[in-house]
Formats: C-alpha cells, structure tokens, sequence
C-alpha cells in the first residue's frame, strides 16, 4: 500500500535526530542526509528535478486559489519512495545505534580531498585537518622559497619523504599529497590494520584527481621490533619527516567516551595499548608518542640531514590536549630534537606538538 | 503710496537678481531631446571649460615661471579637466549645429530637409554619446564597483509565503548571474524545498558588484498565495543586502582582531569526540562583527566562507562611512545601503514589478524573476544614482 503523502515530510526525522543532537545540529545533519541521497540514489533524481519545476511553476501561480492535490503530491514526491526509507532508516542508525553520520554518509570532506569512511577505521577529524592544512601551507612556502638546486642548474630539487604513521584512512598522507605542489614530496602512509590500508589504498585511487605528489601504503606494526630497519628498506636515501595521528586516548577516557566513537571506531587507533595492559602500562595515553620520537631517532631525523632544512619540522605528532604537551615535548628532548613547537587547533586546544633537529 | 512704490522697486530689483543668478542651459540644448544634464550641471560644465581652458592657456605660455611641482600639478589637473571639458566643447557644438539644422529644416528645398534630418539624427546621436562620457568623467570612480559581490537574502514577514519569495529572488539572481556569464557560489543556505529562509552567495566576476549594489533593501512580493482559499491577496517581504567581495587589498583584517569560535559538544576535541558540528563564529572583536557559517561538513570550508563574508562587511562598513563623510548632507534614496526601506514590489495579479526608488514599473514580472527583464529594472537605478552623484558633487 503506497504511503499517503501526509506522512512523507521531514517533520519527524527531524524530531528524532533533536533528541539525539539538538535542534541546531538535527537540522545540519538532515540537510546533509537529505543532500547525500538526492545526489547518490540518483535514478530518480531527473524526476524530482522535473517534478521540482513544476513545483515551483505550480508556485509561481496568478489565481490559483487552493493548493492542488497535484501539488500536494509533487511535495511529497520530493523525494523517491527509496530515498525515502534511506532517510528513515539513516535517521534510525544514528539515533538508536548511534552510528557516525560520517559512516552514514560514506565519506569526510579532508581538505581538497574526499575521505571515504567505513566501520572501524578512525574518521578524519576536523583538528587533524586543521593542523595537516597548516602544516602543509608552511611546507608549500618553503618549498617555493628553497633557493635554486645546486649545479647542474635544471636538476629538479628532490622531494621530501615524508611517513605517515598510523594513517588509518589515509587522509594525512593524501591530504598533504594534495596540499603540497607537484614533486615538492613523496609521502608513504604506514597503519597494522589491513582494513584501514585496504580503504587508504581505495581513497588513493577516489582522490587520484587532486593529488599532486606521490603516495604508497604499506601495512606495518610500528611497535614491532623491526619496524626501523623495514622503515629504512623503503627509502635507502632516507626519511626527512615522520607526520602521525597516534592513539593517545587514555584508558580511562576510553570508558567514558560517547557511544558513537567506542561503538563504531577501532579501539587501536584510539588507546595506544591492548586496554588490559593500558591502566598500569600507559594511563596517560601517551606510549604510542613516545615510541613515535624513538623511531624518529632511529631514521636519524632529529639531526640536521643532507636534505631538508633545519627549518622543517622532522617529527610531527598529535596530541589529545594540554595534558600531553610536555611528555611530548619531553619524549623529542629524549630523544635528540634540539627545539619542539606546539600547535593549537580552532578551539583553543594544544593539538600538535612539532620536533626540530638540532642547531 | 509711496510705500507700495518702493516695495515695488524692492520687487523688481529682486526678481532681476534672481533672473541673473538662477542656472540656464546652453542655447539648442532643448533640441537634444530628453537629456539628464540639468541647468545646475550645465553651470557646472561652464565652470569646468572655463578652467580648463584657463589652464591650457597657462601652460602653453611661458613655462620657465612655474615650477616643477606646479607644472606637474597643472598638468594633471589639464588632463583632468580635459575628460569634461573636451565632451562638453563637442556637446556645446553639437547643441549650436541642432539649432542651424532646425532652421534648415523648415526651408523651401525638399532635398536640403531632408539632408538636415538625417544630420539631425547623426547630431542627436553624438549628444547622448558625449552626455554619457561627460556623465561618467564627473563621476568618482568607486573601485568597489569592479569587484564581486556576496548577496545575503532573507526571508521577511510573511512565512512559508515570503519563504517561497526568498527562493525565487535567489532563483531570478541565480539566472540573471547565468546570463551574464557570473560564476555563483553557495556561502550558506536555509533551505526546504522551494522555501529558503535566508541563503549568502558568491557571485565573482567582472563589475558584478555595480550591478547588483541597487538590489539591497527590503524587496516585497504581493499575490494569492496557493493555500489561501478566499482568494485574497497576501503581502511578504524578503531582505536583500549586496556587499562587495574585498581582497587584502580592500581591507586588512589582523588576526589579532578576530575571535574564532567552534561549537564543539565536548570541550576536548580530536580523537575523543566525533562530533559533525562543524559550525564556525567569527568575531571581529573592534567592530563587534560577527559572521557564522555551518553550512559545508568541513569546519575548515565554514571558516573560509565566514571569512569572506566578514571581510565583505568590513569593506562595506568602511566604504559606507567614506560614503557618508563624502556627502553628509545629501539623504539619496538609492544604494545608500539602507536595507530596512522598501525598495521594490514584486505584484503577481498585475505583473507588475515597480521600483519604489525610481519609480519605474515594468509590466513583465516573468521576464524579472526569469532573470531576462532584471537589467531593465537595474540600468534606471544606474541612470538615477549616477545623477544623484552628479548633483550631490560640490
């Protein structure tokens, strides 16, 4: 039995999103799903256009005294009978098992990039892309400022190598890919999890288009033993910059978090240790930083290389708020970087903490 | 008697003076047809020819007895001078040849009428050219004019009604934008459906801002709406304001000036929360300006956008305030930026779009909101504001 068009209207998934996230964010939200399905289920999307002029000439009336029941319908026929139940049962997900309207949606705008986004990989943040863009904009000036090759003259000056540890999705290594001028990098994204290289890979490919420098994946156990000699295998001429969005959730916080980061997101992208171990191992979440500073030291990044110029940072790592400033801060000192920076994101956060090679 | 006698000396010495002193127009100008320049413009032009051509004579004598700085300064004020006054010599002259050809067209010999006519219609022609450039040179020029433009329209009274209103005003600029070749850009949009209850564009391209400055200021819509079944006609209004787009050379917003806020649920951010809230505020803490943008999913993206509309209103502010220092004593009606005046009607049952400003209606409503018939609308604002310039200047 067709549905009467009464019942077809926003009105109620916006009720049920305001329960959730409020009036002002419900209605955010619900634009963007409603936005998601007229482009994606598009068989039907010629029709509602159609039916959308007609609406509006339906509008543009001179004596049209009551509103048709053609009218009526063509309001309802906003959209298709499968965008529909898309919607509802989207608004239903969200609500009731909390899922990420990210993970709804498939994807996450990442700078000039398209991240594709899926259960369990970690989602882009808006403070990661915050520092990554900022990051790349002083790469790019230096770039432009690099003073020309030396002899022979039209000998192109050699990229950055930059590794992307813990790249998850791939939306560091690719945004910076994007961000960066042509051949100013050739930018390697590392994560343990194959679900996470097998979408990194995936938006490699989706945002092929905007990306200017190079980029491979490789699956590799930063915490493993050998993790430095197989880092070196990759680039006999050596790294320049380690750039990460480490796990640094502690596992108390762990506990506490909403339902729709415990729920949806892989717990290893988020506390740097098994959480049996974590409480007495790593109760400040900062283990995986830490390790991020010996491997630096270990490439030789926190001493002025032949390459990149001591004004580039070499040791770029995220962090979860003020709390991890110094430990990071002192794990670069640990570990040979002669002066460390600290970022703070849009809110106000301390967000990134940058490590320099020595003078 | 003698009291009456002397008030009627008094009288006549008055009207005398008066006579003398109120402005006239050069001989043949009423050949010319409808003309915009009045006989307070033309005493104006007099005054300009005659000290450009105090000038020109100045500097073609003995140059040895100015000096360098005054040389220089004479000479631009020459050329300055010589973008009216070189017009005008050819408008006057072509005002003396209307009055010959007149008589020339009442003689007896059929072919010299005719000949008179056709050089008539030549001579017409050259006046209206030399009008506008005359026109064009006293203006200012107003470098805001050249730029882009962000149009924030609004719903008004009216509900759902002036909701629909919205949608097809940003409909008609969306059109008029297409036609002219504009490149459009959505800043942010309130919309359901057909309904838009507020949305900012972008519009980027050459001079868009001189077009579409006249298009700020309470624009309201009069027909039946399709839900009312009495047949009455309802009244809705939508608020246009069109800033123009400034770049770093328009206006230097320091970072230290501004606070930006984001709303985020939790106050730590990052890997803790995953939050969709992507909402940004800008304030502008010296002026008190504040711009907010959700719009787009990424945060980055509202900032850029709420950026560009705080520098738009920033610029506009500062123009504004030029503006009003430049004639302080003059009330213009058009692109004064007072937005809460009615400026236009929009009648359905009559097809009717009339200007409130210019007085000006146009039986093609159509046309206007099709984006097509809109320049009409727009070239009679740029007619009257570029008069009221004229008259405004000292």
């Amino acid at each position: 039995m067709p549905r009467s068009p009464a019942n077809n209207t926003l009105a109620p998934l916006l009720r049920q999103l305001a329960g959730k996230l409020g009036d002002r964010q419900a209605a955010s939200e619900l634009r963007w799903m409603a936005a998601h399905v007229r482009k994606t289920l598009g068989d039907t999307a010629a029709r509602t256009e159609h039916s959308g002029a007609q609406y509006r000439r339906a509008r543009l009336w001179r004596d049209q005294p009551a509103p048709s029941t053609e009218e009526a319908d063509l309001d309802a026929r906003r959209f298709s009978s499968v965008q529909w139940a898309w919607l509802r049962q989207a608004v239903a997900d969200r609500v009731e098992k909390h899922k990420p309207l990210q993970y709804i949606l498939g994807s996450q705008p990442f700078g000039k990039t398209e991240i594709g986004v899926r259960s369990p990989v970690l989602i882009p943040r808006p403070e990661t892309e915050e520092w990554v863009l900022r990051l790349a904009e002083s790469l790019a000036a230096h770039h432009a400022a690099r003073p020309p090759p030396p002899p022979p003259p039209g000998a192109p000056s050699p990229p950055l190598s930059i590794l992307d540890a813990c790249t998850g999705s791939g939306c560091v290594a690719l945004g910076l890919a994007s961000e960066l001028p042509p051949g100013a990098a050739r930018i390697a994204g590392v994560d343990v999890s194959a679900d996470a290289l097998a979408l990194a890979l995936s938006n490699q490919t989706r945002n092929a288009a905007v990306l200017n420098n190079e980029v491979e994946f490789h699956q590799i156990d930063l915490l493993a033993a050998d993790t430095a000699s197989r880092l070196e295998a990759l680039r006999p001429g050596g790294w320049d910059m380690i750039v990460a969005n480490p796990p640094y959730v502690t596992p108390a916080e762990y506990r506490g978090l909403d339902a729709d980061v415990r729920d949806w997101e892989d717990v290893r992208a988020l506390v740097p240790m098994p959480l049996r171990v974590a409480d007495e191992l790593d109760p400040s979440g900062v283990s995986f930083i830490e390790r991020l500073a010996v491997l630096a030291r270990a490439l030789r990044l926190a001493r002025e290389g032949a390459l990149a110029s001591p004004a580039l940072p070499r040791l770029v790592v995220e962090i979860g708020g003020a709390k991890q400033t110094e430990p990071a801060r002192q794990a670069m000192h640990d570990n040979g970087f002669g002066r460390t920076e600290v970022w703070k994101d849009m809110a106000g956060t301390d967000r990134a903490v940058l490590g320099y090679a020595e003078k | 008697m003698i009291r009456a006698l002397q008030l009627c000396a008094w009288r006549q010495r008055w009207y005398a003076t008066a006579v003398w002193a109120r402005p006239t127009l050069p001989a043949g100008s009423e050949l010319a047809g409808k003309s915009h320049l009045t006989a307070p413009i033309h005493d104006k032009l007099r005054v300009l020819q005659e000290k450009h051509g105090n000038l020109s004579q100045q500097l073609s004598g003995d140059l040895s007895v100015l000096g360098r700085e005054e040389l220089a300064r004479l000479s631009k004020e020459l050329s300055d001078t010589a973008r009216v006054a070189e017009p005008y010599g050819r408008l006057l002259q072509l005002y003396a040849d209307l009055v010959e050809l007149q008589q020339l067209m009442g003689d007896e010999d059929a072919k010299l009428r005719v000949f008179a006519q056709e050089e008539r219609e030549l001579a017409l022609a050259g006046a209206a050219e030399c009008e506008r450039e005359i026109i064009a040179a006293l203006l200012p020029k107003d470098s805001a004019e050249d730029a882009g433009a962000i149009v924030e329209i609004r719903a008004g009274t009216g509900g759902d009604e002036a909701a629909l209103f919205c949608g097809s005003l940003l409909r008609m600029y969306e059109r008029f934008a297409q036609l002219r070749r504009w490149k459009l850009e959505t800043i942010a949009m309130d919309s359901d459906g057909d309904k838009v209850s507020g949305a900012v564009v972008k519009v980027s391209g050459r001079g868009v801002f001189g077009v579409l400055m006249f298009e700020s200021g309470v624009h309201r819509v009069q027909r039946i709406p399709a839900t009312e079944t009495m047949g009455r006609t309802h009244t809705s209004t939508a608020t246009v304001a069109v800033l123009p787009q400034a770049t770093d050379v328009h206006i230097t917003v320091k970072e230290s000036d501004l606070r930006i806020d984001v709303f985020r649920a939790s106050g730590k951010g990052g890997q803790h929360v995953n939050t969709t809230d992507s909402a940004v505020r800008i304030t502008h803490i010296p002026t008190g300006t504040v711009v907010e943008n959700q719009q787009e999913r990424s945060q980055i993206q509202n900032k850029e956008k709420a950026m560009q509309v705080l520098r738009a209103r920033l610029y506009e502010r500062e123009r504004q305030k030029l503006a009003n220092e430049r004639r302080a004593d003059r009330n213009r009606l058009i692109g004064s930026g007072d937005r809460s005046e009615k400026c236009r009607t929009y009648n359905y049952p009559q097809n009717r779009v009339t200007d409130h400003r210019v007085n000006f209606s146009l039986y093609n409503i159509e046309g206007v909101m099709q984006g097509t018939a809109l320049q009409q609308v727009i070239d009679q604002l740029r007619i009257q504001h570029d008069l009221d310039e004229l008259a405004s200047m000292g």
